[in-house]
């Protein structure tokens, strides 16, 4: 621990803290505006320059380490002079004008300094030159003439997204951000997470969505989880009059901090289903209003004499729902053969039952920031789960390599390090191979029984398509890597075979991706809460026998036309769903009910974190919690639902740790 | 009759004879049998010469290369010289003002000019740079075989140390201590890294080691990396130094080749590698930070200090960076001590400084003189004074971010400490000498435009401060100044010195300063009377302010 006096404060802070996050912690504020805590911080602005006794010279607080016994003078005249004029600097570098910018009023960090250091104008003139204003892309706008180079839009799209679209061009006065090599930035790589306007401290990255919708003051701050996939980001909701203004990454958040991709900050904006607002049911083959208790009268009546008869009903819900109702869901139907989940456990079933042999075997996201070595087999980490796949491409300019095996296009391939193409369905075959290769040539970590490694490599090779040269470089670029990981998702889950699974996690034990330290392997689930269905036995694949009545709990999730097809031929079909869809269109009954932001509910992500979900709004009048809708039905239905979700996915091994 | 090839000459008279004549060719006779050149080379007495200063006088022909005086203990040296490396043997050789002309033929004093001390470029301009044997025949590579083979490295530093060698790029930082703050660092992996990135306007001394004398930088370098640890270099050079890229890339080659570098040096089991790595025109690029940000194939922007580069440098590695000057001196003081060293300039800043003289003098180029020489010194006797019509007004010393000093300021002793003492900077040695007909305003104009375009754009202060300060002094020297601005440039000019990152930005306000300091009344005229005392800046018809 170190000793600083700011301000006549004496305090203690750790190594390597550095003087701005010391008067932090010590309840001083030092005006700063290109520092941003969850960047690294850069000392481009200049505003939070601090004297240092002893040190000729102000120096930039953001960047000057803590030394033992350092005495620290933020407030005096000279500095409040300073702080005055590089304001004056910064207004007179580009085209500030207050009156009509978005953020002008209280959400502009340069504004509020001005505001705070009484600067009201400059005695040096204004830029003069105009900047054209990009509006390409389509969630926001890129203004230069607002812009005061603080960098932190270059950082974030590095530092938290590793996309490292936005860069400076040119250099001194003509400085300029731009994205990639200076095109326009709806043509450009960024990949829309947002992560720039997030951080932007003026009016120079606007979203365009949420632009002139009252200032954040005046908004309503909501925490909750996003649901779109099974990575679990905390966000951030800012909402008005029931409505939401913006979704923004939590910086509180353990598993994103504050990071977000296009799906969790802007599907729900772009939400264009329409809502179903009243309960329906079909007469004479046309879908009519009636109340809720027509319909749930009418879907008990049908629904309890087939109670646990044989090809009576098959029930299956989205896993995009809340723990609780998920565990209502199957106690409501328990007595069924068929109670399943929309993805029939298609992520998760095979991780599971390996999971039951061997224990919990995956490790958490968090591994990946340190890997040296990241393999992703069959998962395409820059299309699906991006966040899982900013962890590390954020670390390849220190290092970090990537190999990507996928038999499809894989977004990432342009990344990566080595990429493999085998032939579908080759992968039992590819990964006996790279162990083959890693125990003939004695590179491996610890022993492993391989009789014949020879003829596994020939198959490999003849298997996948992929060249003995390719397969050997990959084996030994992983073998040799320090921290590898392995990252594996729908590609090698689809394929629902445990033994591929138990494959896949002994080349990861060979490797040294798992050991006594550390668990390097992990999947790419799908749903929100593909893992708690699993957990709770909800994952077998159903196969309609001629049964009578299909009820699909689906919530506010999308379904796909195959499903359809294969639900629809029922003769009674209910559909408890948000949205009009075809399925709802096929049903018989239609009971509309809460979308994600309408409930709150439990859910567990890839890794194991147990996580809540916050109601922001009330539903629309006649719509109606999932939940709820569910414990009406078992009420009618004379069923109890006993279970309490905490207790009921204890029921199975789990894969990855629960905390 | 043999023929002989050549001829030493000795004088033999009474007062020779007096001062050991006799036994200096009795010496000489034994040199010539240990060299095996009895049967080449002739003595013979020589009598009565007219010249009594420099007895005993000895001249070898054909190369009428007179010496004197020469003592008995000298003859070894002047044989295993002259006779059988085939070189002058300077140390010996007469003085010019002494001989009456009776001698034909004459070598000059060394170097070009008198008292022109040549260490950093002993060797420039008189050997071949693309052969490694020249270089080697003028003690090349002698420094560092002492240094593996004789001296610990700790010896080493403290050699450097002792010597008071101070930072030739600029700053005048004492670079023994650099050195030892890199041994001392932790780690087991540091880089030595030479910064030839030479961009100051019209420095070009380091160019002309690197063009002519390129292997004395990767001597320096081999040193530097026993001394401190470090097996690796890089040489970072300006990119629109072809030549000296070429140059050097060979001699890196040849060096290797020789094995001067590479692995197990002088078979001690050092080993040092040099990499090139050139920059593409950026000036903010010669300070080290930014230049090791460069190497690392990011934006060449400085980054924030502390930490420094000796603890945390290219790769966050211990790293020392010096000048090329600097490193220049490096093997000679190896191979003739510290105390050697010490001999030539000031008791605070002992050596010699490589300056580039330009300006309204009869001589412009590249002098090497001792450190605390003064302006006048160097105007009237190296420079040969100013041209016809010229009279001196100030003068850049440093390069763009030197002093300008006025004329009243001319005999302050150009060393570090003595410039610090009158508020002035040395810098890197470029010498720009105006006169009557030089406008301040006009050349701070220049220096500002240079500024701006160079600036990196990180921090505020540097970015928007010498764009905006350009604008002002622009308009002053097109008489539409205003005298606010004056004070809005000091302003400018202070917020610039206290809150830029790096030195740029920092020194960018020197000639601001040193304008408003020196020459007010000058730069008063441009604003309130509209005209330009030296007849330089085109003024723009009068503007009303309202």
């Amino acid at each position: 621990m170190l000793q600083i006096t700011i301000n006549g404060k004496q305090i203690e802070v750790p190594e390597g803290t550095t003087v701005l996050r010391a008067a932090e912690k010590a309840g001083i504020n030092i005006p700063r505006l290109c520092d941003h805590k969850e960047l690294t911080p850069y000392g481009g602005c200049r505003l939070c320059i601090v004297e240092v006794q002893g040190v000729r010279v102000p120096m930039a607080s953001c960047t000057l380490p803590v030394s033992n016994g350092m005495v620290v003078n933020t407030e005096t005249e000279a500095l409040k002079k300073s702080r005055k004029f590089i304001l004056s600097m910064l207004f007179s570098e580009r085209n500030h004008f207050c009156p009509f910018c978005q953020v002008s009023g209280g959400d502009c960090e340069l504004q509020n300094a001005a505001y705070h250091e009484e600067m009201t104008h400059w005695p040096i003139q204004p830029g003069w030159n105009n900047f054209v204003v990009d509006t390409s892309h389509p969630y926001f706008v890129l203004d230069n003439n607002r812009c005061i180079l603080c960098r932190r839009c270059v950082r974030a799209c590095a530092e938290m997204a590793g996309n490292f679209t936005l860069s400076v061009a040119e250099r001194g006065a003509k400085s300029l951000v731009v994205a990639d090599t200076d095109v326009p930035l709806g043509e450009s790589t960024c990949i829309k997470c947002g992560s720039c306007v997030q951080v932007c401290p003026t009016g120079a990255i606007i979203d365009k969505t949420s632009a002139y919708q009252m200032h954040d003051k005046d908004l309503t701050e909501v925490k909750s989880i996003c649901t779109g996939c099974s990575v679990g980001c905390s966000i951030k909701l800012m909402v008005r009059d029931n409505r939401i203004i913006r979704i923004e990454g939590g910086w509180h958040g353990s598993v994103n901090h504050g990071v977000l991709c296009e799906h969790g900050r802007y599907d729900p904006m772009n939400e264009s289903r329409k809502r179903i607002t009243t309960p329906l049911m079909k007469k004479d083959g046309k879908l009519e209003p009636v109340s809720w208790n027509e319909a749930l009268k009418a879907v008990a009546d049908q629904l309890r004499p087939l109670s646990g008869q044989k090809d009576g009903i098959a029930a299956i819900v989205s896993t995009k729902l809340p723990a609780e109702t998920l565990t209502a869901f199957k106690d409501l139907f328990a007595h069924n053969e068929i109670v399943t989940t929309t993805e029939e456990g298609m992520p998760t079933a095979s991780v599971t039952k390996f999971a039951e042999k061997q224990g919990s075997f995956e490790g958490k996201l968090d591994v990946l920031s340190n890997a040296d070595t990241v393999l992703c087999i069959g998962v395409d980490a820059g299309r699906t789960h991006m966040v899982a796949g900013f962890m590390f491409k954020r670390n390849m300019p220190k290092g970090t390599r990537l190999i990507n095996i996928d038999p499809e296009e894989n977004e990432l391939n342009d990344l990566a390090n080595l990429y493999l193409k085998p032939k579908a369905g080759s992968d039992l075959a590819l990964i006996l191979g790279l162990q083959a290769v890693i125990v003939k040539e004695g590179l491996g970590r610890s022993p492993l029984a391989l009789p014949d490694t020879d003829s596994l490599i020939q198959k490999a090779v003849e298997e996948t398509g992929i060249s003995r040269d390719q397969l050997t470089q990959t084996a030994r670029v992983l073998a040799n890597s320090i921290t590898p990981v392995i990252l594996f998702g729908k590609g090698i889950t689809a394929q629902r075979d445990e033994n591929l699974v138990e494959e896949l996690y002994n080349l990861a034990v060979l490797v040294g991706a798992v050991d006594s330290e550390r668990l390097g392997l992990l999947s790419l689930k799908g749903e929100a809460n593909s893992l708690t269905a699993t957990l709770l036995g909800l994952d077998q694949i159903f196969e309609l026998n001629g049964h009578k009545a299909v009820f699909v709990a689906l919530g506010d999730d999308y379904v796909s036309r195959s499903f359809v097809e294969r639900v629809s031929k029922v003769s009674y079909l209910v559909v408890q769903a948000s949205y009009e869809s075809k399925l709802t269109a096929q049903a018989d009954v239609v009971l509309p009910v809460t979308v994600w932001s309408e409930q709150e509910g439990h859910y567990i992500n890839l890794d194991g974190r147990v996580q809540k979900t916050q109601k922001v709004f009330s539903a629309p009048e006649n719509v109606r919690d999932n939940l709820a809708v569910l414990n009406e039905l078992a009420t009618r239905m004379n069923i109890s639902l006993e279970s309490n979700w905490k207790q009921a996915i204890l029921a199975r091994k789990s894969s990855v740790a629960l905390n | 009759m043999q023929t002989k090839r050549a001829m030493i000459l000795v004088s033999n008279d009474p007062e020779s004879v007096r001062l050991g004549a006799n036994e200096l060719i009795q010496h000489l006779t034994e040199a010539l049998i240990a060299y095996d050149l009895q049967d080449e080379v002739e003595i013979s007495p020589l009598s009565n010469v007219g010249v009594s200063n420099i007895l005993p006088l000895v001249a070898v022909y054909p190369e009428a290369t007179v010496y004197g005086p020469v003592k008995a203990e000298d003859a070894r040296f002047l044989v295993e010289e002259h006779l059988y490396k085939g070189r002058i043997a300077n140390d010996l050789l007469a003085p010019p003002k002494h001989l009456s002309g009776n001698i034909g033929w004459l070598r000059a004093h060394k170097g070009y000019n008198p008292a022109e001390q040549r260490i950093v470029l002993e060797r420039a301009g008189r050997i071949d740079p693309e052969n490694i044997e020249e270089f080697i025949a003028e003690n090349g590579y002698q420094a560092l075989g002492k240094a593996l083979t004789e001296t610990t490295p700790e010896q080493v530093i403290e050699t450097i140390e002792k010597s008071g060698l101070q930072g030739r790029g600029g700053a005048g930082f004492p670079t023994g201590r650099k050195w030892k703050f890199v041994r001392m660092a932790k780690g087991e992996k540091k880089y030595i890294i030479c910064n030839a990135d030479e961009s100051e306007p019209g420095t070009f001394k380091d160019r002309i080691v690197l063009e002519g004398d390129p292997h004395t930088i990767l001597e320096a370098m081999a040193i530097a990396g026993y001394a401190l640890g470090a097996d690796e270099g890089y040489i970072y050079i300006r990119g629109e130094y072809g030549l000296a890229y070429r140059r050097l890339q060979h001699a890196i080659e040849q060096a290797e080749e020789y094995g001067f570098l590479g692995k197990d040096i002088f078979e001690t089991g050092f080993n040092f590698h040099i990499h090139l790595h050139t920059g593409a025109g950026a000036y903010v690029c010669g300070e080290e930070t930014a230049l090791i940000e460069s190497i690392e194939g990011k934006r060449g922007e400085p980054r924030a200090r502390p930490p420094y580069p000796v603890t945390h440098g290219l790769w966050n590695k211990p790293t020392l960076v010096n000048n090329v000057e600097t490193l220049a001196n490096i093997p000679a003081i190896i191979r003739n001590g510290a105390e050697w060293y010490r001999s030539f300039g000031t008791p605070s800043s002992p050596g010699t400084k490589v300056y580039t003289i330009m300006g309204n003098v009869n001589f412009t180029g590249v002098i090497e003189v001792p450190m605390g020489i003064t302006l006048r010194e160097v105007i009237n006797i190296y420079a040969k004074g100013m041209k016809p019509g010229s009279i001196l007004r100030m003068a850049q010393t440093g390069g763009s971010s030197g002093s300008i000093i006025p004329a009243s300021l001319q005999d302050t002793p150009m060393d570090f400490e003595s410039f610090r003492k009158a508020g002035v900077s040395l810098g890197s040695g470029a010498l720009l000498i105006c006169d009557q007909n030089t406008c301040i305003v006009d050349l701070v104009k220049v220096l500002l435009q240079f500024f701006r375009f160079e600036s990196c754009g990180k921090c505020t202060p540097c970015r928007v401060g010498t764009q905006r300060a350009y604008e002002i002094v622009a308009r002053i020297s097109q008489g539409q100044g205003r005298l606010e601005d004056l004070d809005t440039l000091i302003s400018l000019g202070q917020e610039m010195e206290r809150a830029a990152n790096c030195g740029l930005g920092q020194t960018a306000a020197v000639p601001i300063r040193d304008m408003l300091k020196h020459f007010r009344t000058e730069t008063e005229a441009h604003i309130l009377l509209g005209s330009c005392p030296a007849g330089k800046c085109e003024m723009l018809p009068e503007v009303e302010h309202v």
